[in-house]
């Protein structure tokens, strides 16, 4: 067998390994909101995340998963090294976003025997960038993009806050606050429905498909993917009243007490759809975690070379889409099932906030390439609907875990990813070398 | 990732919505033990008297399991001091007919005929107060559905909103029937008048507590 064959095998398996991960752990709190207020059964909620977590990775997942490629270590800055023998630059990157995921996949392991909630996102970049200071120095990394990633994690919980307040006040405001619920729901749930509609298609098409029909999607510019979402969210919006209008009809002489409760059953299906949308958003951002060093690593084997101009490759990201599916098959069900069981005070109205708000804020920091941790985001979007008067009973201690998490995986990573790294560099740099050229 | 489990707490506003019915139930009680008083019905007050203690023993527990499951790291959408006053304050309604009933049946006081229909005017008063905000405080579940806003919250504060008259006419009804026993004071005796203080007082205290819940029930929707 070809060295280049092992090479890309023994990473195709740790990216798997990563991705595995990330179904086992993390889609239980994609589809949390659903689950837990009973929409929907665990049987269908793992079928449904599985689905959108491999669409959202296929379609959307290339922004990301650019980043964690060449947008924290700049691949020109170890191509400049003084000093490397043919194809030693190459072969140095190989090794690094080998070590990288190496790293990433180790402490993930240690994190969680050690009962500590961790983000494969900080995992995998301060892995990436703990190898890129050690081979290159410490310009190699792109500062810049480091510190508009960290700041990503503190405004993406905040965000989602802001976002998660807004609407549930609007969803009270404009629905559960009325004499009669049950009309206000079905004037104004479709509004609701289009919007969502609106995030996921705009965050699809929006010069977002090139990299699956290059040629024909010369067409799909900005306004015209414009027109594309509003054309998609108004269908959305138009059946969607036609079914509310035939679920509600005759319900609006009820009491009070028994129409909030249909206003809630009639948002059963909307939460389910919401949750999916973050399930969608999750896979668009997560999978660079577990892709992003692999889509390097096979970049390199195939050009010799560390240019990296070209897209990454769709199935690359279905690679990553299916380790995620086959994590959350076989594992994730169990943590989908006792997150479910917590989280019991999230009805539909306040989940399908928390879904928007998550959705949007996720979805938006992928299209600008930002690496973000969906958890955080879903649990600001949560404290936000508790400010707005939405919730019995939140735990306030949760926001000093979402702003401290990074501190102590963003060096552990990386102090492991530079071991790793020069370890390799050491025994395995020459056979890379020969192998790759 | 544990967060998202960790994120809830367990919500009071159903057992407070029990609190509520269990109260009620123990005041609901109050016009029977009148009933039996003015017919001599000893062994009626008694049993009476075993199913408020009971029922308020009920509500104390009731009282007991919101305090435990409210800790401080936890973030509620009203005022957490309101809403214990409010659970103190709604549970002396229950101790209050619980001590009406207790004073029925430490001493066989019969009800002079003069008295009796100025004194189930006055029952009948108070448990009306009791009953208004009853119906308040039961809405608690559906105030935190629509977030305490909205026409719900405003259709809560107009029940509250009678509550400070009722209570008022519940005290006149108390004056009067004050004064109408001193006016046949030379019929009765001393310690017959004793009770009859007694028993006033403390049916007094129902109609006072459930006002005073009324106003902390309000705060809590206000503010929070």
């Amino acid at each position: 067998m070809e060295p280049v064959t092992i090479i890309v095998a023994l990473t195709g398996l740790l990216g798997l390994y990563m991705a595995w991960n990330i179904g086992a752990n993390d889609v239980a709190n994609s589809m949390g909101c659903a689950v837990g207020s009973r929409s929907i059964s665990i049987k269908w909620a793992v079928i449904a995340a599985g689905i959108c977590e491999f669409a959202g990775a296929v379609l959307v997942g290339a922004h990301v998963t650019d980043t964690v490629r060449k947008g924290i270590v700049d691949p020109q800055a170890v191509a400049a090294l003084p000093g490397l023998p043919e194809g030693g630059a190459a072969a140095l990157f190989l090794l690094g976003m080998a070590a990288a995921l190496l790293a990433a996949a180790v402490w993930l392991n240690l994190a969680t025997w050690m009962g500590m909630p961790v983000s494969t996102t900080h995992s995998i970049v301060g892995a990436v960038a703990g190898f890129g200071v050690v081979a290159a120095g410490w310009s190699a990394v792109h500062w810049g993009k480091m510190g508009q990633i960290v700041a990503s994690w503190f405004l993406s919980p905040i965000a989602g806050g802001i976002l998660g307040f807004v609407i549930f006040r609007i969803i009270s405001r404009l629905i559960l606050g009325r004499e009669k619920p049950v009309r206000a729901a079905i004037r104004v749930t479709p509004y609701i429905v289009f919007s969502m509609t609106v995030v996921v298609t705009l965050a699809i098409v929006y010069k977002g498909l090139r990299h699956l029909i290059a040629e024909r999607a010369e067409w799909l510019t900005g306004n015209h993917a414009f027109l594309l979402a509003g054309a998609v969210g108004l269908l959305a919006g138009l059946v969607s009243r036609i079914l509310i209008r035939r679920a509600l009809r005759h319900k609006s002489g009820l009491p009070l007490g028994e129409q909030l409760d249909v206003v809630e059953r009639v948002f059963a299906p909307l939460v389910v759809v919401g949750s999916c949308t973050v399930a969608f958003s999750h896979g668009a951002n997560d999978v660079a975690n577990a892709i992003g060093p692999l889509a390097a690593i096979l970049d390199i084997c195939s050009t010799c070379s560390i240019k990296m101009q070209v897209y990454v490759p769709p199935w690359v990201l279905a690679l990553g889409g299916c380790g995620i599916v086959v994590g959350l098959a076989t594992y994730g069900y169990r943590v989908m099932d006792t997150v479910g069981q917590k989280i019991t005070q999230i009805t539909p109205s306040r989940g399908v906030a928390a879904c928007i708000a998550a959705t949007t804020t996720v979805l938006v920091c992928t299209r600008m390439k930002l690496p973000v941790s969906t958890t955080h985001t879903l649990v600001g979007a949560i404290l936000g609907i508790g400010l707005a008067r939405g919730l019995a009973a939140v735990n306030r201690r949760v926001t000093r875990n979402i702003f401290g998490s990074w501190l102590i995986t963003v060096p552990a990573a990386g102090v492991l990813a530079v071991v790793f790294f020069l370890v390799g560099k050491i025994f395995l740099f020459d056979i890379v070398r020969e192998a790759i050229s | 990732m544990s967060l998202i489990k960790e994120l809830f707490g367990k919500s009071p506003f159903g057992p407070l919505v029990e609190h509520t019915k269990k109260v009620h139930e123990c005041v609901k009680l109050v016009r029977p033990l009148m009933e039996a008083l003015a017919r001599e019905d000893r062994e009626e007050i008694h049993r009476l008297q075993d199913e408020v203690s009971k029922l308020e023993y009920e509500a104390d527990r009731i009282k007991h399991e919101i305090r435990e499951q409210l800790p401080r790291r936890y973030f509620l959408p009203v005022d957490r001091e309101e809403l214990e006053d409010f659970l103190h304050c709604q549970d002396q309604i229950a101790d209050s007919a619980e001590d009406f009933a207790v004073i029925l049946i430490i001493r066989e006081t019969k009800i002079h005929p003069l008295l009796k229909e100025d004194f189930f005017g006055f029952v009948d008063q108070v448990v009306h107060v009791s009953n208004m905000l009853a119906e308040a405080a039961v809405e608690l579940q559906n105030l935190a559905e629509t977030a305490f806003g909205g026409a719900e919250a405003k259709s809560v504060l107009e029940r509250i909103g009678g509550l400070g008259e009722e209570e008022w006419k519940a005290d006149r009804m108390q004056r009067r029937l004050c004064q109408k026993i001193y006016h046949l004071e030379d019929e009765l005796d001393p310690t017959t008048i004793l009770f009859y203080d007694k028993m006033i007082e403390a049916l007094s205290q129902i109609a006072n507590a459930a006002e005073n819940t009324g106003d902390l029930l309000r705060s809590m929707i206000l503010k929070g």
